[in-house]
């Protein structure tokens, strides 16, 4: 799951040439999309910068099927523009700018990841896709997640009052599979005997 | 175009199943179906393969469920607690999902859980559609740099200040069937001449403290937080009640001619108890029916009937038989006050009778009629206003509150009076923060009625989602608020009820919304039934601008109107031009789940969309369709673009005719 | 010489540590180590300690060789590849580095480049097992070494006053299992606390180094408190360094209650590695007070 947050107006005006057109995708805003944050930097760039000439709002700009369809319906608000600055994550900006490759395609903002990768419930849990799922014997819990380390065979000691050393809103992964593994009466016994080395082949 | 599979996990090998599994031999197997590939089965293969391993290792599976989205932590829950018993017999479950799956299980449950998958590594892939492009979710996106190819993604270094040098034949040293992200940046750049902006940039140094602990919390959690405020999905559609909300009711003077159809109202449709020549007067009966749930109807105007026909309807397909009047513009009025016509001197009986006799229904858009509503053989204790006006543009009952809180608290107690209460709320969605100011100062003091700010929120104003939200109550999913021991009204109905008692007058007007693209004089209008849209168009001066639609009703529920000689009824609360969603083709479901996240029903939309299509209509019923209420939420976020309320709509048609 | 020969040798193990400068110029931090040298076994470089940016400590090492003192070569997971950590430890062996110790690490948010992309491919116990695959003459992938493989004295940290202690027991034991012969421990202030530790791990036969910080005033002991993984100050111990600032400020009071720790902890484990922080000429004088002396 990707959110985004806009970039400062600063980041984006150096970059406007001649004729410019703003496109912002709306699909995954029941998620999070910085709707309003948008609308006052549309207003801010309107008064900065003299060639915008519109304003397009499509969702799911990552279908590249309907935003190649939608590309003809806006043919004429397209045409008009130089350089479009697009507000939607990573994966939509591309979209776009690989399907209007003759134009300047900018971003609008910076994409952040939302822990449940698989783009549907924002979850707290999260998964690496490592590739090698370990968690069988850490009571569920995810060791490359859950460790600011990602560290596989333990905890690094760095934690105190069961928060982590990178900070203290966050809980100490490995605290927490120690604590359930007790809870649950599991043995921990292949846990202790081997050695976990992550084969980053089967995440690359 | 081919879609590719984003399938986020595998089965383990064999023999890693059973090291896993070695220690256990009882066995609950839970499964996801996987999302992001197109949706083609129901079945989960992997669950067939994984009782074949069971069986051969002499396991026993003491059960089995598989489950869409097992990461919907909210949706999950649910659905294992009612699983309790079997999953209490097994020595572990056994979930073949991704690790979110895996993981929000065994936040769940307090059994050991095992991972019968390893997740697939999908390198970035993060769209909601089956296309290749990647993002890496840096944080700090350097697209507008590069051409819009990443190259923190595409690049197998994630180099961010140009090649590496590797490269061969375009092709990278990783792998010669993988582009050079940097050739193709360059080439890019070339065409569009602005390799000189890039090579003029000071070195780029990446911040991998981009998605520190504290931004998560700060920026990622409170999104989630929000996400589930209240009830479960709906969505966060663009208000623009600025558009009217500043405009005070104004009248728009009665027309030549009223057509008047004999249904406004959920129900039997009424008998016309006028004919061609008839004289009549404004708040006359005209229609009415024996049918157990019906209203009766009344001539908004004074003057001559000029026919008795079937005419096009507003919200219907079929004509609906409709009394023509022409306005003679006496005014002549066929009610009076009565003068036992307050909250003080009415009995229970006199205002059930009122409201009766005045037709009144839910005017909010499902026009049920309100006398039968109050009826309730059911205990009631709460009658429940419903100020929220979810849709966008909607203004008819925001400046209700704002002009006649009086008669609206009144009517309010009316109805707790005819139902038999003592408790009345009246829920305000909080992006109308002066109506309830206004209702709050009414009614201090007064310990039967409250007045509840409610979140803003799409469909806050379902019912089932506010007696939810305000007094937290669970309407059992295909049942009614009657069963919670709550009554929802609409703040026009309120009004219409304290007319009914103390004027007498009948539900003949109404405040109606109009605004939207092309509209030029927008406004909050009162409007007699039965005045012809195509009047207001004229009024209003409404031009539709092309790719836009005029709407009846609300700008997500309400009924396109391509005829305008329709008339005004009961339940038209908006006017309300919007635009058209693009003409795009339906493609398959590719299970990226937003339906599910938004159906503030709990359903399954993709799942129901499946089913319809395969025209099975008894799982289409069992995952139930009945329970839809038509909000709309799901075809609004659909990133296949399935038309999925006309879907639901004719399957419900479909199931209720196939059982008569 | 390793630390396991000395330790079979029946003898008390006494290190320090040292952190290699930010710059080249060593000259300052060789002086330190050659006044604590004569007291001590051997003396611990730091690995871009606490994430800060410093003169690489295997570098560090090898300065300290060249003046015949016993350097303890300190390797952290955060900054290297396994590649990168191979290459080091075989550069170590071919320095004569005797005595390596294997950490993970912390993490690079807590230091001065909190942008930088934090390594960690290895931890502390496949680090142990990465060691323990040179020594039988392979590298991680399997690979053979070319010619007689190295051979160090593996050792590793516990903290032996965490809350809950029950993680780092599991963790000790892994690093044991893993290859680890002795450990160092975290700053200790709680003498019962760590009687119970030692009795625990009395099993698994490892030697223990008990870890002693001097405090340097009560706001230091307050801040560990507080922040510090592992480190409790017990109260009266802060009051002391209250009690008499002068005496505290020149370091007297530290001094004190490090030696009255060395002297009570020492029945109970089989060294003692103290982490001065920047007061190595008080090494001595702690040594000192404590009765103990080196046996080399």
């Amino acid at each position: 799951m990707l959110i985004t947050q806009l970039k400062k107006k600063e980041d984006i005006l150096p970059f406007l040439k001649a004729k410019t057109l703003l496109v912002a995708c709306f699909g995954c805003k029941e998620v999070y999309f910085p709707e309003k944050e948008y609308k006052n930097i549309k207003e801010e760039l309107k008064t900065l910068y003299p060639g915008l000439s519109g304003e397009i709002i499509l969702d799911y700009l990552c279908n590249e099927d309907y935003t190649g369809k939608r590309l003809e319906l806006y043919r004429q608000e397209l045409e008009k523009a130089e350089t479009i600055v697009v507000f939607a994550c990573g994966v939509g900006v591309q979209t776009l700018a690989g399907l209007l490759a003759s134009k300047t395609v900018l971003a609008g903002c910076d994409t952040y990841y939302l822990p449940g990768f698989s783009g549907f419930t924002p979850s707290s849990y999260d998964c690496e896709q490592c590739g090698e799922c370990r968690l069988s014997s850490t009571a569920g819990i995810c060791p490359v997640t859950a460790c600011s380390k990602g560290l596989l065979n333990g905890p690094c000691g760095g934690a105190k009052n069961g928060k982590c050393e990178v900070s203290k809103i966050k809980e100490c992964g490995w605290e927490n599979i120690m604590n359930k593994i007790t809870t649950t009466g599991k043995v921990a016994g292949k846990l202790k005997e081997s050695v976990s080395i992550r084969d980053y082949k089967k995440s690359q | 175009m081919p879609k590719l599979d984003f399938t986020k996990y595998k089965l383990k090998s064999k023999e890693e199943l059973a090291d896993i599994l070695a220690l256990k031999k009882r066995i609950f197997v839970l499964s996801c179906n996987k999302c992001f590939n197109e949706l083609t089965s129901d079945l989960e293969p992997e669950t067939a393969e994984l009782n074949i391993l069971l069986n051969e290792t002499g396991k026993t599976a003491t059960g089995s469920r598989a489950l869409d989205f097992l990461c919907n932590k909210f949706l999950t829950e649910k659905t294992l607690s009612g699983l309790k018993e079997e999953v209490a017999g097994a020595d572990a479950v056994a979930v073949i999902a991704c690790g979110v799956g895996v993981q929000t299980i065994a936040g769940i449950l307090n059994v050991p859980v095992l991972p019968m998958a390893d997740s697939v590594f999908q390198g970035g892939y993060h769209g909601i559609s089956l296309n290749a492009e990647k993002c890496g979710a840096c944080g700090e996106c350097y697209l507008t740099l590069t051409g819009g190819i990443c190259p923190v993604v595409d690049c197998s270094k994630g180099l961010i200040n140009g090649p590496c040098g590797g490269a061969k034949n375009g092709k990278c040293e990783v792998s010669k069937d993988k582009d050079c992200a940097w050739e193709n940046i360059y080439n890019r750049l070339k065409g569009q001449n602005r390799e000189k902006v890039f090579i003029l940039q000071e070195p780029k140094l990446r911040n991998y403290n981009k998605n520190s602990a504290e931004f998560m919390d700060s920026y990622v959690k409170t999104i989630q937080a929000k996400r589930n405020e209240g009830f479960y999905g709906g969505l966060y559609p663009e208000e623009k009640k600025e558009l009217t909300e500043k405009l005070p009711i104004t009248k728009i003077t009665a027309p030549e001619i009223v057509s008047i159809p004999l249904q406004q109202h959920a129900g039997a449709v009424c008998e016309a108890l006028v004919k061609k020549g008839d004289k009549v007067k404004a708040g006359q009966r005209i229609g009415e029916s024996k049918a157990a749930i019906s209203a009766f109807v009344h001539s908004s105007v004074s003057g001559e009937v000029l026919a008795v026909e079937p005419k096009k309807h507003p919200l219907l397909p079929e004509p609906v038989l409709t009394v023509v009047i022409k306005n003679d513009k006496r005014d002549e009025v066929s009610f009076a006050a009565n003068s036992k016509g307050s909250l003080e001197l009415s009995a229970k009986e006199d205002i059930l009778k009122a409201i009766k006799e005045a037709g009144i229904v839910g005017m909010g858009g499902a026009q049920f009629p309100t006398h039968i509503k109050l009826n309730s053989n059911k205990p009631i204790d709460t009658i429940l206003l419903n100020g929220c006006e979810c849709e966008p543009l909607l203004n008819a009952d925001y400046r209700l509150m704002v002009e006649k809180p009086e008669q609206i608290i009144l009517g309010l107690k009316l109805l707790m009076k005819a139902a038999g209460v003592n408790k009345g709320i009246i829920a305000v969605e909080d992006n109308k923060p002066e109506a309830l100011r206004i209702l709050k100062a009414k009614v201090e003091g007064d310990l039967t009625v409250e007045v509840v700010p409610v979140k803003t929120k799409y469909p806050e104003g379902a019912e089932r989602m506010l007696i939810k939200r305000v007094l937290n109550r669970e309407v059992p999913r295909g049942g009614l608020p009657l069963e919670v021991g709550v009554i929802v009204n609409n703040i026009g109905t309120a009004l219409a009820v304290y007319q009914a008692v103390y004027t007498g007058e009948p539900l003949i007007s109404r405040v109606v919304t109009v605004a939207g693209e092309g509209v030029e004089k927008p406004g909050n209008y009162e409007i007699k039934t039965g005045m012809l849209l195509s009047e207001i168009v004229n009024i209003c001066g409404i031009n539709i601008p092309s790719n836009y639609e005029l709407k009846m009703g609300g700008a997500i529920m309400g009924f396109v109107q391509t005829d305008f000689e329709v008339p005004v009824i009961k339940g038209t609360n908006g006017i309300v031009v919007v635009r058209k969603k693009d003409d795009l083709t339906a493609e398959p479901c590719i299970k990226c789940g937003r339906c599910v996240n938004v159906c503030p029903m709990e359903l399954k939309p993709h799942k129901l969309v499946f089913y319809a299509q395969a025209e099975n209509w008894e799982k289409v019923e069992n995952e139930g369709v009945f329970n839809c209420i038509e909000c709309g939420c799901c075809e609004d976020i659909c990133s296949s673009k399935s038309h999925m309320v006309e879907i639901f709509k004719k399957s419900k048609k479909l199931i209720r005719e196939r059982k008569k | 010489m390793k630390f396991t020969e000395l330790t079979k040798n029946g003898k008390f193990i006494i290190t320090s540590e040292l952190g290699p400068p930010k710059g080249f110029h060593i000259e300052k931090a060789l002086h330190e180590a050659e006044v604590v040298w004569p007291y001590v076994n051997a003396i611990n470089v730091t690995d871009n300690q606490s994430s800060v940016m410093r003169l690489g400590g295997l570098a560090m090492c090898k300065a300290l060789l060249e003046k015949n003192i016993e350097p303890v070569f300190q390797v952290t997971c955060r900054d290297r590849n396994r590649l990168a950590l191979q290459s080091d430890i075989l550069s170590a062996a071919l320095f004569g580095i005797d005595n390596l110790l294997l950490l993970t690490g912390d993490h690079t948010t807590l230091g001065d480049h909190k942008d930088a992309k934090p390594v960690f491919d290895l931890d502390s116990v496949s680090l142990t097992h990465m060691v323990k695959q040179l020594e039988a003459g392979k590298d991680l992938a399997g690979n053979i070494l070319d010619g007689e493989p190295p051979k160090f004295c593996k050792g590793a940290v516990v903290s032996p006053c965490a809350e809950p202690l029950d993680p780092q027991l599991f963790k000790m034991e892994k690093k044991i299992k893993a290859g680890i012969e002795f450990f160092q421990t975290q700053a200790v202030y709680e003498v019962d606390k760590f009687d119970k530790f030692m009795k625990r791990v009395k099993e698994f036969g490892v030697p223990v180094y008990v870890g002693i910080v001097i405090l340097k005033g009560p706001g230091m002991a307050k801040f560990m408190n507080e922040n510090v993984a592992g480190i409790n100050v017990p109260q009266e111990l802060i009051e002391e360094l209250k009690k008499d600032k002068e005496k505290t400020k020149s370091g007297q009071t530290g001094i004190e209650i490090a030696a009255r720790l060395i002297k009570d902890l020492k029945p109970l484990c089989q060294g003692v590695h103290l982490m001065p922080l920047g007061w190595d000429d008080k090494v001595p004088q702690i040594l000192k007070l404590s009765g103990i002396t080196v046996d080399k």
